[in-house]
This record gives C-alpha cells, structure tokens and sequence, in this order.
C-alpha cells in the first residue's frame, strides 16, 4: 500500500516537473505570450551568465519583461558557464550569454559554440575591446591592488604587483589567492605574466617571469575561505590584495575600511564583459533584438547607474556614476595581447597550480 | 551461498526482466559517457598521453596534497571512530543521565555541513573566536592562532563526520543480543571487559564499514583544509576541482580523481577482507534486546558523563552561533562580531523575497526526492539479486554499478553532455541535453554505489526462510517481494532513501552542467547567492540557505527517524514481527559512496 | 543449597513474583516449569543476579547473595539462546571467565581442554568458530562456558526451546547426563512440561509469579495439588456433575459433585481388568488413530470422557458404538472450584518452607 502511495507520489511529482519544464529540448512552449511589443514572439530567451549575482539577474529579468522580453537568466560562474556552454555546442539550450570577458568567450569562439552578430549598437562601443565579430563588449572592470588607506599612506604604497614581494614592508601583508578558477585571479596573473612574454621561456614566459609567480606566492598571506578581503583588511590581517574595480565602493561601505588603489606604470588590466549571440539557438531573431535592447545606451547606462558598472557604451556612460566614468577616464590600461594570453592561460594556471602555490 | 549458477539465474523471468533493464541502465548511463568523457582526457588525439602524470608527480604541491588527503583519511579513520564509539556508547550502551539531549546534540551534523560547519567551528576556536578570546585572557602568551593546521582540520571533521556511527553503529549496536552480554557479566566480565572484548568485536563489520566511509571523507575533504588548513595543510580536492573547469587540465583532474577512486577501491577490498574472517552476529535465533549499561566505577561514570557533556557543548555551539550569525549582517559574520541588538530578519527577506523564491526550494525537493526514491526503488531489486546469486555476472554488474564512486560529479556530467547532445540510440535516438530528465539520471547514478550497498547489507539480514516460506504458500516473485521482503528492509530503505535526498538537495556541481534552464535547482541559486566575489551579502546568504536547508533536513529525519522510533518503541509492533525485522537497518554497511564522503562539503563550494 | 525466601520482584507498575519461597537441595536437578510469561524466567534471573528483588533474600549456600553481581554468586548460567560469543571461537568462549579471571594461560588451557572433553568437544571444535557447530555442539559449548568456572549451581533458561524434536529429545538426555556426571546443583527453566517429568528430581510449577506446587514429577503429576497444575500437566478429561454423581453411586465412593473434577487419559479404559474399578456406560464419538494407540472420547452423563488404547491387533470399537468406560474412583481429581486447591488429599505433596 504504501509502495502504492510512494508511487502516486512519484507520478505526481514528475508530471509537476514535466509540466515546469516542457521535458523537450526546446524550453519554449510556455504558457500565453506577453504583452511583446518589442520581442514579438513571447517566446523564453535562457541567458547565461556570471553577471547575475547582488540582484543583477533579477533585475534584468524585470527590466526585460517590461520591455517584451521574457527572459531566463541561468547563472554560473565564468569557467563554468564557459565549460557549459562549449559542452552544449550540439545542442544549445541558452541563446545569449553574457558577463565573461574576453579571455572566456575567446575559448567559447575557439570551441565554435558562438553565432558571429553585430548588434545595432556596435557602433558606440569600442570594437578594440573584443574581436569585432561574434562577442561585443558591454562593461568594462579594472582588476586593481588596493590597500588599506588608514594604514598605508599614499607615498608609502606599493607602486606596482611586483612591490608587494620584492619590499619586506609588504611582505605577507598581502593576500594571495589560493587558486586560479576566478577571472579576477586569471586576470591579475595575465597582467604580470604578460610583462615577461618571452617566446623561449617556458609557456611563453621568461624564467624571470615565473620567478614574480614565485615569489607571490611565497610572500602573500594565503586567502580564506569564504572570508573577503575586506573583512581581512578591515581586521587589519592583512592591507592588500586584488580587487575588480566595481565591488571597491560598496564593500568600502560595508566593512568601514577605505582603500587605495594601485595604478603601475604599465597599467592596469582591464577585464571586459561582453555579450555573445550562441550558435544554434532557435530563437535567433529574438535573442538578436535581446542583443540590441540590453546593449542600447539606455539600457546599459541604468545598468550602470544600479551597479556602480562602467559602461563600455559612450552614451551609456552619462548615466553612470560620475566617479566611476572619472576613474576610468584616468586610468591608464595594460596593453596586453589577449590572444597570448587565453592561448596560454590554461597551462599557465595548471603550471601555477602544480608548482607555485604552496 | 557461494555458486549460484549462471544458468539457474537466467531461469528466473523475474532475473530475466531486471537484469535487461539494469544491463541497459549501465550500458547507457554508467559505462558510455564515462568511457566517452575518460576517452577525451586521456586520449586526447586518439593516442594515450601521458602528460597528466608526469605533470602531476613533477609537482611537489599535488604530490604534498595528495600525501595530506591521504594522511587525513588516515587519521579520520582513527578519530571519528574513537569520537563516534563514544558518543554511540553514550547515547545508546551506557545509562547516561540526559542522553536523549545529548542524542540530538550529537545528530546536529545530520543536517549541516560544508564550509557553513567549518565557518561555525571557526567562530568559536579561530583567532577572533569566542572560546580562543576566553583562553587568551586566561593564559596571555597563547596563540591566537592555535586553531588551525592539521589539528584544526582533524579536530573540525572528526565532529562533523560522526554521523554514520549515529546512524550504522548505533543500529548495529541494538541488533547485539542482550543475552551475550548478560553470559559474560555471569562468567565475571567487567564493563570495560565486555565492551572491549564482546560488545565491539560484534560491531565489527559495522566498523569496518564506516571506517571507510571516514577514510573516503578524508579523502575528499574540501572546506575544512580551505577554511582552517592554512598554508600548511591543502588538500588535494580543490585542486580536481580547479582542473575539472579547465579543458585544458581536465586530464589531471580526471588522473587525481582515478587516484582516488583507486585508493577507495582498495581500502574496500581491505575491508572486506578482514571482515571476511569471523562471524559477527549473533549465532542464535531468539535474541533479547539491549539493556542500558550502568557505570559501576563512581569515578569513571562522571569521568564519562562530563566527557559526553563537553562533547555535547562542541557539537552544538557552532548550530547555535549559525542559526544566530544567520540573522546578522555580512560584514558581522565576517569580521565575527556579534551583537544581539544587530540581529534582523532582513537576510531572510532578502533571500525569501528574490524573483524565483521558492520555486527552487520545490525544483530542488522534487528532484531530490524522485531521485532518492528511484535510485532505491530500483536498485532494491538489483540489490536482492545481488544478494542472492553469488556469481561471475553478479559480481560483473555490481563492480559496473561502482563507477559513480570513481569520478568526480562535475567528469559525470560532462560525460552525459558529450553522449547526448545527439540523437542516440541508447535512449532510442531522443536528444537528453536541455530536458528535465538528464539532471535526474545523473542524481540517480550518483546516488547509486551508497544506495547500493546500504540496500544489499540490510537484504543480508533478512532470513532466507521468510521468502521461501512465502514460495510455498504460492507466492509470486513480484508479491512476494512486496509483502515478505520489502516491509523487512523498508526502515533501511526509507533511512538510505532520507540520506540520498538529503544529500542531493543543494547539488551545484551536477545541476550547473545538466539541470535545465527553466527548473533551476536550489544549489544554483545559492552559488549565485553566495559567491564570496559577488557581495557581502553572499556570506549571510550562505548562512540563511544553511539554516533553511537545516530546517528541510531536519524535517526529513524526523519523518523518517522519529517516525520509525515511534513505531519500534510500540511494543505491540515489536514483538508481532520475527527478530530480523526489528534489527532492521542494515548491520553490515561494506561501504558507502565517495559523493557522499562529500556530503559535509554541502552547501557552498 | 539455595534458599529464596519472601522474593518480590516488579517491572514499574507491574509485580512479577508477588511473595516467592523456593528451596533448592545440593546435588538437585530442580525445575521451574509454567506457561510463558509466569514468571519462571524472573525467578531464575534473581538467582543468577540479573534482577534485583524489591524484597526477600537470596542465598547460595547458606551465604546472602541478595546485594551480589551474578558473577559474585557462583552460578553459572546457559542462556536460552547459549548466548555464546559469535566473534570467538569455541576454545576462546569456554576461556572466557577464566582470562578474565586472569588464570594462567597454560592453566586455562589445560582447563578448557579438560572440560571440553567431558562435554564431549574434540580439539578440533575447540578451534571452530561458533557459527560452525550444530545445535546440540553449541549446547556443550555454553555448558563447558559456563561448567569450566566450577560454580557451585547451575542455571539453564530453556536451553532446549530452539531446536527440534528429535535434537530437542537428544539433548535432554545429554543434559541430563551432563548434571548427574557434574553432581552439580541445577536449576532449570522450561514450559515444556515433558522435559520437566522427563529430567527434574523436583519441579516447581509457576502461575502468574505464584509457585503452586513443589514435588517429585510423580507427585506433581498424580496428585496436583491445584486445579491449575492438574490442567498444565499431563492430559485429563474434565467430568460433570452428573458423571460424579453416578461414579459415587455406583461404588459408593466419597467424590464431591460440585468440586471441579478431572479424569487423566491414562487412567480411563475400555477394559475391566482387576482393582477397585467403577464402569461408566457412553457412546464413542470419535477415534484418532496414532500408531502405538488410538485416541479415543466417549460420551458419558455429559462429559467427554478421553481415553488411549493400545493398539494391540485385538478387534476395536468405531465412533458410534456404545461401550464402557472403567476406571479407580480414587483417580478422579478434584478441585475447590473458587480456590482450585486440591481436596481430599492425604498425601499431599510437601510443601517446604
């Protein structure tokens, strides 16, 4: 009997589920077709993205509707969106993604899991930026050291990455990450490595080169678990360490710490998160006008002006914060060749994984 | 027992019917996308590389983690052991005054763990903690930092791992004929004499069984070295998951995991050969049940009830600081200052309150729980048959029914992708990517090698006699399982069935790859909640998804746990039935699945 | 050798033994027999010490064991299960008292073997493992377990209930055979009311924690001394008033007609042969053939009167034929119907103090 029950339960429940997800490979067929003015078919767009998190995604979610579109936003992080969406190249299931940088979406293009497209909005933005084909840039993030500024006055600061291990007053008194899986952490090493692109060298790299990595981890104090470095900083267990430019005012805010931040002479890196049509989707028109619609100067400017993010866009960046638009006026970016670097990333962190960090 | 015949097994149409079904299932969701996703890593170009391990033993930091993973397994086996004899003892042997408060103390790790318990350990013993700020201001010259390293890792697993002994040692405990240790009070056995020299050695298979699964535990150990490790003590496990994301180190990852899968492989067939050596359970039919023990020695008894207390405090303080820490903001749990005033509802609004709600919670426990039935429904006839024919087919069928145990989840999902992204005409040429049925394949195969081996030990305990009693009167194979065998290994099933849904309910890393885009699991949710890069808020969010997950667990023990209990202390109930049935968890566990070792890495990696 | 005096025993709530007084001679083989659940079980577990009585004495050898573990009180004790230890082997449960005794290896060896052997354990057993005996080989092993410690008594928990007849029959002999080689005190318990007849040099016989008599298996059985013991053991056709009344009248015997009345089987025939018999005219209703005999119930003044007759060739009544019923008058039990004592009994069985 109740083997009987557990199975009436058991039917229940999968049509439940049957009935959530449409049990086919198109995720379409969901119930009545909105109100479309701009999106037409009513039909559901899956997004994938990293850039979903502190309500990102369920902002865009609501905006979108608004605006016709109904969408489904799958989150992940880089590497594992990115992983995703190449394993899923025989049979897509998003029609957009967006939020990797270049270096991620390079590796999406190079499996061929990528439609090439040129939004309506390609025209504002700087081509530089991406590959001018398949992935266009939406938002752009400094990856930058920062330091305590309570603590360390401006004139005693690291000048540079390379400061931090080769003076003894900064000596484990910055964070090191404690694995490469982060685009942040990907970013800073593409950004130092690059400084020592020697054809001859091991991966690319000078022994000079590796030498740095070396010493970065020697010197850093490891990071913790689920521990930010604000709260580190704000604890004064350390003073330093990576962070992307668009988190430095809010965590500023929320950890009562005031941070610094480093611009080297080379300059800074930049990561670019863009936006990519997927090939394959069923929805290819649709998720074009998706494309158009979030890309579009008043769209990514609120974007902006809601996530304190720096649009790539020229006339988005009037509605975004001030500060923002002024910080990255100033700053001065890296020149680093992005097709060496993602050609190399993958060995460079295995390398980095198996021999530097301690 | 040892020779049924291949031919007389094939006689049987009931055989017949699961053995084309499970042959299928192996075939086309155990053998094919892993041999598929093995393929690409290590034959890249078609020809064997052996790049992965020569990269990998060129590393002094693999090779120095890997010799920690291994020498935590080591050490965990011996601690959780010595930790979870104690507290069985405590609990269910000796008359300890309180012990149903002490009982629920110590079954706090049934519903949490992760990097939530290692955080819940720090806050009490890590340099800012509660307990390090008391002993700093007793003794001034210690080190604030004394909670970390190996010992912080060994002392934070060995409580949080307990709970198989909760679960396996305490039921094989009241399965020990009360009679045993009455002859040996007679013949002038001490209490220490009698625990050492007959109530353990009865509990020995038991043991042996959860010693593995502590050594598989250490093994996999992940947020406990990531949060108290420090720079000395890494273990190997987030590196596989590092390499597991890159294309590029896949073969490392998979070479790592194939390493460990072996060790587990090994320290299986150790066990089951020491095991194989003696008789363990009672040799009599009747037996009478356990009575508690009294501590006759006055010192050792309050030797023993403030051992059982302090233990008590250590597992219950970091519940407690986690439910409270839930309720402050991020930056407190952080930095670790607490203040009751600063305690608000707003982390769960913010979490309750979100677009998608509580729809994940629903996705995330219809899944769970249609996997957790499936994977025992189905694998309760594979196990019986399992149980019953001893030969080279059966033995073939349960070593392919291991696979799960060798391959890290996120290898296991790839490998569905790759071989079902297409038209295939293993599932009869449906394409199983983007559906709502490939996440639950995947669930239900890695929930297999534990749900089969929990199902095939209880089966074990069950007498031949019952069914062949039922043959008689004229029973079908079918009924026969149902009315005879089925109502006997039910409390086992339903105990096993709790744990796997348990288990699965915050997957990340199967759901990330497979679950459809429409019916996100819970685990998604809070990645995409908690990442520390993506806000303050994530860690409180982490918290709150703790605490919500605590309630869910804790409600699936007590439907399956207080329920039963409820049901054995009826006398009524108790004495109607043959021994066997009230002896119903299984005594013999000869191990449980390498996913599950992870189990205490739940809830955010 | 053993005294029980004013024992109670109770469960929470529920008293077990009310007031027990049992007096076990040295060298007996004394048996507490009664239906499951009257507290037989009880009694022998305040001998050997797993109960503590709420009041009373127990003494083993004139000494006060009362306050004493089991192992103090130098019983030794075969469970109804033999409660042999499975992760063992048989040479490592006979030794088991004695290294925790912390004997001399070589002493307890040459023990162990020495005891095996009078049990009838080769050496080869010795090395088995428990698992690996028959039951009647595990039988001996929790008999040399418990023997090799020379307790002065013996304490078996019906450790015949758990195996067949035919082994069940063997090994009641081999029990037997066992105590009287020892010479060793023995209490025994058993509802099996033929092993009691069949081993006991007394049998006390429980209901609901009461003894209701104590005697030599004849006694209990010939003259039960209460209605209760009389129904437990053996088998008896129990008679009506009428049927009394017409045994009275044809042999002018002294039997009270409103007394309850029973006639055992045994003691009812279909022949008149010799002694002070009365005969009853009734009608056969029906016959079980058995072999050896035939198990007959005649219908007489209202009573099922049930009677055995040997098959001995010679020509035998159908159901429906009417014949006689012959028996000794002095044979019919008879009992207080509110007390169930016995009446008319001279040599009623003694009761000890």
């Amino acid at each position: 009997m109740r083997k009987l029950q557990t199975l009436a339960a058991a039917a229940v429940a999968v049509t439940l589920l049957a009935g959530c997800g449409g049990g086919s490979a198109s995720p379409a067929s969901s119930d009545g077709a909105s109100s479309a003015p701009a999106g037409g078919s009513g039909e559901t767009l899956v997004v994938y993205t990293n850039s979903n998190g502190e309500g990102r995604g369920d902002w865009l979610t609501a905006k979108a509707a608004e605006a016709g579109f109904k969408i489904e936003i799958v989150g992940a992080g880089g590497a594992d969106a990115t992983n995703k969406l190449i394993a899923e190249k025989n049979n897509p299931i998003a029609d957009v993604a967006f939020g990797l940088n270049n270096m991620y979406f390079s590796q999406i293009k190079a499996a061929g899991a990528l439609e090439p497209y040129e939004p309506a909005w390609a025209g504002d933005v700087d081509k530089e930026l991406a590959d001018g084909e398949t992935y266009w840039p939406l938002v752009k993030q400094a990856i930058l050291l920062g330091y305590n500024s309570e603590k360390i006055s401006k004139d005693a600061g690291p000048r540079d990455w390379t400061d931090l291990w080769t003076k003894d007053e900064f000596k484990a008194r910055y964070e090191r990450v404690t694995g490469l899986g982060t685009a942040t952490a990907q970013l800073v090493f593409a950004g130092i490595l690059s400084r020592y692109r020697d054809d001859s060298g091991d991966l690319g790299i000078s022994d000079e080169g590796w030498k740095q990595v070396e010493q970065y981890f020697r010197n850093g104090s490891p990071a913790v678990a689920k521990t930010d470095l604000f709260a580190r900083i704000a604890s004064g267990e350390v003073d330093m360490g990576q962070m992307p430019s668009s988190i430095i005012a809010d965590r500023e805010k929320s950890f009562n710490v005031n941070v610094e931040t480093v611009i080297p002479s080379v300059g800074v890196p930049l990561a670019v998160e863009q936006i990519a049509l997927v090939k394959g989707t069923k929805k290819k028109e649709q998720a074009q006008k998706f494309i158009d619609w979030f890309g579009s100067a008043d769209v990514q400017g609120e974007f902006a002006q809601k996530f304190n993010s720096m649009p790539v866009n020229k006339k988005a960046q009037a509605k975004a914060n001030p500060d923002v638009v002024d910080f990255f006026a100033d700053l001065k970016q890296q020149d680093i060749d992005w097709e060496f670097v993602q050609e190399n990333m993958g060995a460079w962190v295995e390398k980095i994984e198996l021999e530097y960090m301690t | 027992m040892s020779g049924t015949s291949v031919r007389s097994m094939a006689r049987s149409p009931f055989v017949l019917v699961v053995g084309a079904v499970l042959t299928w299932f192996i075939a086309a969701f155990l053998v094919w996308p892993n041999l598929n996703i093995l393929l690409a890593t290590f034959f890249p170009d078609g020809s064997f590389s052996g790049r992965a391990a020569e990269k990998l033993f060129s590393s002094q930091r693999a090779i120095k983690a890997l010799g920690n993973s291994f020498l935590l397994a080591v050490a965990l086996s011996v601690t959780v052991n010595l930790v979870g004899i104690f507290i069985v003892l405590v609990t269910h042997y000796f008359r300890i005054r309180g012990s149903r408060i002490l009982f629920l103390g110590y079954a706090s790790t049934f519903i949490y763990g992760g990097i939530v318990l290692a955080a819940g350990y720090k806050f009490i013993y890590g340099d800012k903690g509660i307990v390090t700020s008391l002993l700093v201001k007793m003794f001034p010259g210690m080190d604030p930092g004394w909670f970390s390293g190996f010992f912080a890792v060994l002392v934070v697993m060995t409580f949080a791992t307990t709970t198989n002994h909760m679960l396996f040692v305490a039921n094989a405990l009241k399965g020990i004929d009360y009679q045993t240790i009455e002859a040996a009070k007679n013949l002038g056995a001490s209490p220490w004499t009698i625990l050492r020299r007959i109530v353990l050695p009865m509990l020995k298979p038991t043991l042996f069984a959860v010693t593995i699964l502590s050594f598989l535990t250490g093994l996999g150990a992940l947020s406990a070295p990531q949060v108290l490790g420090g720079r000395d003590f890494q273990t190997i496990t987030p590196m596989i998951l590092t390499f597991t994301n890159s294309p590029t180190s896949r073969d490392l990852a998979a070479l790592l995991a194939v390493i460990l899968g072996l060790a587990t492989i090994l320290m299986l067939a150790v066990m089951s050969r020491l095991e194989r050596g003696g008789t363990y359970f009672s040799v009599s039919k009747v037996s009478s049940a356990l009575q508690k023990q009294d501590i006759t020695n006055p010192v050792a008894n309050v030797v023993v009830h403030a051992a059982a207390y302090i233990l008590f405090a250590i597992y219950t303080l970091p519940v407690v600081l986690i439910v409270l820490y839930s309720f402050a903001d991020g930056a407190a749990i952080q930095t670790g200052q607490l203040s009751l005033g600063s305690l608000t509802l707003d982390n769960y609004s913010r979490v309750l309150t979100q677009q998608s709600g509580l729809r994940p919670f629903i996705v995330s426990v219809v899944y769970s729980a249609l996997a957790a039935l499936i994977a025992v429904g189905g694998l309760l006839f594979v196990a019986r048959l399992l149980q019953k024919y001893r030969n080279w087919v059966a033995t073939a069928f349960e070593y392919l029914l291991h696979i799960p145990w060798i391959l890290p989840s996120a290898l296991l999902a790839l490998g569905l992708i790759v071989s079902y992204d297409h038209p295939n005409p293993l599932v009869g040429g449906a394409v199983l990517t983007g559906t709502t049925v490939i996440l639950l394949i995947a669930f239900v195969t890695v929930k297999i090698p534990f749900t089969l081996r929990m199902l095939k030990a209880s089966f074990a305990s069950v007498n031949s006699s019952l069914e062949e009693a039922a043959a008689i009167m004229g029973a079908k194979t079918l009924y026969m399982f149902r009315r005879i065998l089925l109502p006997l290994v039910l409390p086992a099933a339903a105990a096993i069935t709790a744990l796997n849904f348990n288990s699965l309910l915050d997957d990340y890393d199967t759901a990330i790859f497979l679950a459809h885009p429409l019916v996100q699991p819970l685990g998604l949710v809070i990645k995409a909640n908690t990442d520390g890069a993506e806000g303050v808020e994530g860690v409180a969010n982490t918290f709150v998804y703790t605490v919500l997950l605590m309630v869910i667990t804790g409600v699936t023990m007590y439907l399956v746990y207080g329920r039963a209990g409820r049901r054995g202390t009826s006398p009524k109930r108790g004495r109607a039935l043959p021994p066997v049935s009230s002896a119903a968890p299984p005594p013999a566990v000869t191990a449980v699945s390498g996913e599950d070792s992870k189990l205490p890495a739940a809830p955010a990696r | 050798m053993i005294r029980l005096d004013n024992i109670e025993v109770s469960f929470g709530d529920f008293t077990a033994i009310p007031n027990l007084d049992l007096h076990v001679r040295p060298g007996e083989f004394f048996t507490l027999l009664g239906p499951s659940g009257c507290g037989k079980t009880t009694a022998l577990r305040t001998l050997a010490g797993f109960i503590q009585p709420a009041k009373g004495t127990v003494r083993v050898d004139g000494k006060d064991v009362t306050r004493l573990p089991s192992d103090k009180r130098q019983v030794g004790m075969v469970f109804q299960n033999y409660a042999l230890f499975p992760s063992m082997s048989v040479w490592e449960n006979i030794a088991f008292g004695l290294r925790v005794r912390k004997e001399k290896p070589a002493d307890s060896d040459h023990l162990v073997r020495d005891i095996a052997r009078r049990v009838d354990l080769s050496d080869e057993q010795l090395a088995k493992n428990v698992a690996e005996l028959s039951g009647g080989q595990q039988q001996r092993v929790a008999v040399a377990r418990a023997l090799v410690l020379r307790p002065k008594i013996l304490l078996l928990d019906e450790p015949l209930s758990n195996l067949d007849a035919k082994l069940r029959h063997q090994l009641r002999q081999q029990l037997k055979d066992l105590q009287s080689e020892f010479g060793i005190t023995t209490v025994y318990v058993t509802h099996d009311q033929d092993e009691a007849l069949a081993m006991s040099d007394r049998v006390a016989v429980f209901n609901k924690g009461v003894v209701e008599q104590v005697g030599t298996p004849q006694e209990i059985y010939d003259h039960s001394a209460t209605e209760f013991v009389c129904n437990f053991i053996g088998d008896s056709s129990a008679l009506t008033p009428d049927f009394v009344a017409e045994v009275n009248r044809l042999s002018g015997a002294d039997l009270l007609t409103d007394a309850n009345s029973y006639l055992r089987v045994e003691k009812a025939s279909l022949n008149a042969d010799g002694g002070t018999v009365v005969g009853l005219p009734g009608t056969v209703t029906s016959r079980t053939y058995h072999g050896l005999h035939s198990r007959y119930v005649v219908h007489s003044h209202g009573a099922d009167i049930r009677l055995l007759l040997r098959e001995d060739g010679s020509p035998q009544p159908e159901p429906g034929s009417t014949v006689t019923v012959y028996f000794q008058p002095a044979h019919v039990l008879q009992y207080h119907p509110e007390t169930g004592a016995a009446l008319q009994r001279e040599d009623q069985a003694v009761r000890l103090p």
